[in-house]
């Protein structure tokens, strides 16, 4: 069946998405332990970003993509800096940071569509023309393929970096109980505004791959954030490589359901297996039972 | 002497009952006078993917009512638009219906312009006497629906049977279809599917929703199928984009056959000008020598520096407002009289051409097959 190697691309690529933003969503909730939805709007920014400087100023594309995942970064940052943080110093709850984060969720997609209106953009100025690889009977763009590598590469140096260096140990400590961790002299508040950088580049960098791929609108981040929370729950929530496989999950799950149902029931699919994990195995693939 | 008393008794009150009769009847016939600015809702998608559609026809309204309003508005008063967000959605254009009927209070609306607003919209506004115009939603479903829905844009029972009858006259037996889930994509799909079956052929359906960006497995599955065409059917040209790009990507080979809201947008064809060489829709067309539809074209041209996307909806909007001023203006500010008014209509002339509406709401015209050349728009047979 030569389809099957089309459905296992697509999969892959589908997958690679989802796992730029629930890797980068484990990693922030490990840290601060709250849903935080802004997280989808900076997918958003990175992208609206891209489109600013390479369509609006008209810089080559390399320079656009570092221009959206740096502006994604500064954005995260100042979230934290500005809403997050002022939140936990005033001992808020995790519910009042949720809806916070949705607030500017919605805040910031309305502020993105007054300046670049709601309208559907594509950024296919930048890429050309899509060139395209043929695996087998399989077909994949070079975006797509950037988008499998990211993740991949990014999964590798999240590693890297958690376990083989003192950072990483740190953010460890702090994910791991960060009363204990402020004891021992861990400046938590440094690291978590690391991790914002951190994790909002890398999601900024799924919203940067997406408009390459698909195009843009205001609400691009929170389609991501949905499928990209639907990963960080199967695979574990608070695990940044739980989420890798759990967006590959969900992408293979997607679209080898697809096969044999109609294609409107994909969203289904991937809510269908959120709820069997959370009834079945409630710490997800990775995750640790939580006492 | 009692007798003549009695007739006399007998004759008064003959005399009452036809004076107060005849009041009660003549009033009822009379206009309710337009006494300061005339309100119309409109009900248009300005979020959302067919927020592409909004804005244009909004800025065409604005055309037609300050045409008017110059030339003295209607009895001296002018035309003033309460505007709402339908979002191309049932819910949103219910609220929306709701706010202008039991809020604003208007007699009128001009709207849904999506189908799937028109539908949710309808029963609200029939319930409370509202006329409800719609100048593009095309669901076959709206034909007839109510005495106080009206449209000036024709259903798509005929879009769905002359592509149909071009898929079968160029020799496609089995044609897939990637159809986006609204009631307007619905309704076509309906019709074609029908008209397919009749003669002989087989469609494979793939449904999508209006949130979808990855289009591939659903694309491969209908490539196994291995069809003689595909009939893409878009709510907006949004998703079409992405679906004529992954189309591409993947090395799309059939022909094509696509709705009219893909072929109304020319800069989406003229991108995609490789892909769709070939393709075949089927629009209400314009005229471009209609001195009408100059005048929308060219005063949109002049006001805001490019020509209007969309230019079979321009039309039939333009012609929406003239068309209600003239109601208010014959029948007064009354929305049941206002529908009667406009379903009236024979032989109006305006930018979408000669109009006459006929018994079931709907304009008696249809769609024009066209076939897309290098990237242009071509009528077939002409």
């Amino acid at each position: 069946m030569d389809i099957a190697a089309q459905l296992t691309v697509n999969s892959l690529i589908a997958g690679s998405l989802y796992a730029l933003v629930a890797m980068s969503f484990n990693l922030i909730f490990g840290a601060t332990r709250f849903f935080n939805l802004a997280h989808g709007a900076l997918a958003t920014v990175g992208a609206y970003g891209t489109f600013y400087v390479g369509v609006v100023l008209g810089l080559p594309l390399s320079v656009a993509v570092a221009g959206g995942v740096l502006t994604a970064a500064l954005a995260g940052y100042a979230l934290e800096r500005l809403v997050f943080r002022p939140l936990r110093a005033r001992k808020a709850s995790n519910l009042v940071l949720l809806i916070a984060s949705l607030g500017i969720l919605i805040a910031v997609e309305a502020i993105l569509a007054i300046f670049f209106t709601s309208q559907f953009k594509t950024l296919s100025v930048l890429t050309g023309a899509a060139q395209t690889i043929h695996i087998g009977s399989a077909v994949i763009t070079h975006v797509q393929l950037t988008m499998f590598a990211s993740a991949v590469l990014v999964c590798g140096t999240l590693w890297l970096v958690l376990s083989k260096t003192s950072f990483g140990r740190a953010i460890r400590a702090v994910s791991d109980d960060a009363e204990v961790a402020k004891i021992v002299g861990i400046n938590t508040n440094v690291i978590i505004a690391a991790l914002f950088v951190i994790g909002s580049a890398i999601v900024g960098l799924s919203g940067v791959l997406y408009g390459l791929d698909t195009g843009i609108e205001p609400r691009l981040g929170f389609m991501l954030l949905l499928k990209g929370v639907i990963a960080a729950i199967v695979g574990g929530i608070g695990n940044v490589y739980g989420g890798f496989l759990g967006a590959f999950l969900v992408g293979f799950a997607e679209n080898f359901g697809i096969w044999f149902i109609s294609g409107e029931w994909k969203e289904a699919i991937a809510f269908g297996l959120l709820v069997l994990f959370l009834v079945f195995r409630p710490q997800g693939i990775l995750g640790k039972k939580h006492t | 002497m009692q007798e003549g008393k009695k007739r006399n008794v007998l004759t008064v009150i003959v005399l009452l009952i036809v004076l107060i009769g005849g009041a009660w009847f003549f009033a009822g016939n009379l206009k309710t006078s337009v006494t300061g600015p005339v309100r119309i809702g409109v009900i248009h998608p300005f979020t959302g993917d067919a927020a592409v559609y909004g804005e244009p026809m909004l800025r065409v309204l604005n055309l037609a009512a300050e045409k008017i309003n110059a030339e003295g508005g209607i009895d001296g008063y002018p035309i003033e638009f309460v505007v709402e967000d339908g979002k191309c959605d049932g819910t949103a254009a219910a609220n929306a219906a709701q706010k202008l009927v039991n809020i604003d209070k208007v007699e009128v609306i001009i709207g849904g312009f999506c189908s799937g607003e028109a539908l949710a919209a309808e029963p609200i506004t029939t319930a409370a006497g509202v006329a409800l115009f719609s100048s593009s939603a095309s669901n076959p479903k709206l034909s007839g629906i109510s005495p106080l829905f009206v449209r000036n844009y024709p259903s798509d029972s005929s879009q769905g049977v002359v592509l149909a009858d071009a898929a079968i006259a160029n020799g496609m037996r089995k044609i897939a279809v990637l159809q986006e889930q609204t009631d307007y994509a619905a309704g076509i799909y309906e019709v074609f599917d029908a008209q397919i079956q009749e003669n002989g052929g087989t469609t494979h359906k793939e449904e999508y929703t209006t949130d979808s960006y990855d289009f591939r497995t659903s694309i491969a599955k209908l490539q196994a199928e291995r069809p003689d065409g595909l009939f893409v059917i878009a709510n907006s040209p949004v998703s079409a984009e992405r679906i004529f790009k992954q189309l591409k990507e993947m090395g799309w080979e059939s022909s094509l056959l696509v709705s009219d809201v893909i072929a109304g947008d020319p800069t989406l064809v003229a991108t995609h000008a490789d892909l769709l060489e070939g393709a075949y829709a089927a629009e209400f067309g314009v005229d471009d020598n209609n001195p009408k539809f100059r005048e929308v074209i060219d005063a949109y041209s002049a006001k805001y520096m490019t020509e209007p996307p969309f230019q079979a909806y321009v039309q039939t909007g333009y012609d929406a407002v003239f068309l209600i001023a003239e109601a208010i203006k014959e029948v007064g500010y009354d929305g049941e009289k206002i529908a009667a008014w406009l379903r009236d209509v024979e032989s109006w002339q305006g930018a979408s051409g000669t109009l006459t509406i006929n018994s079931n709401g709907d304009p008696e015209v249809g769609h024009r097959l066209e076939v897309i050349k290098s990237g242009k728009i071509e009528v077939v047979g002409e």
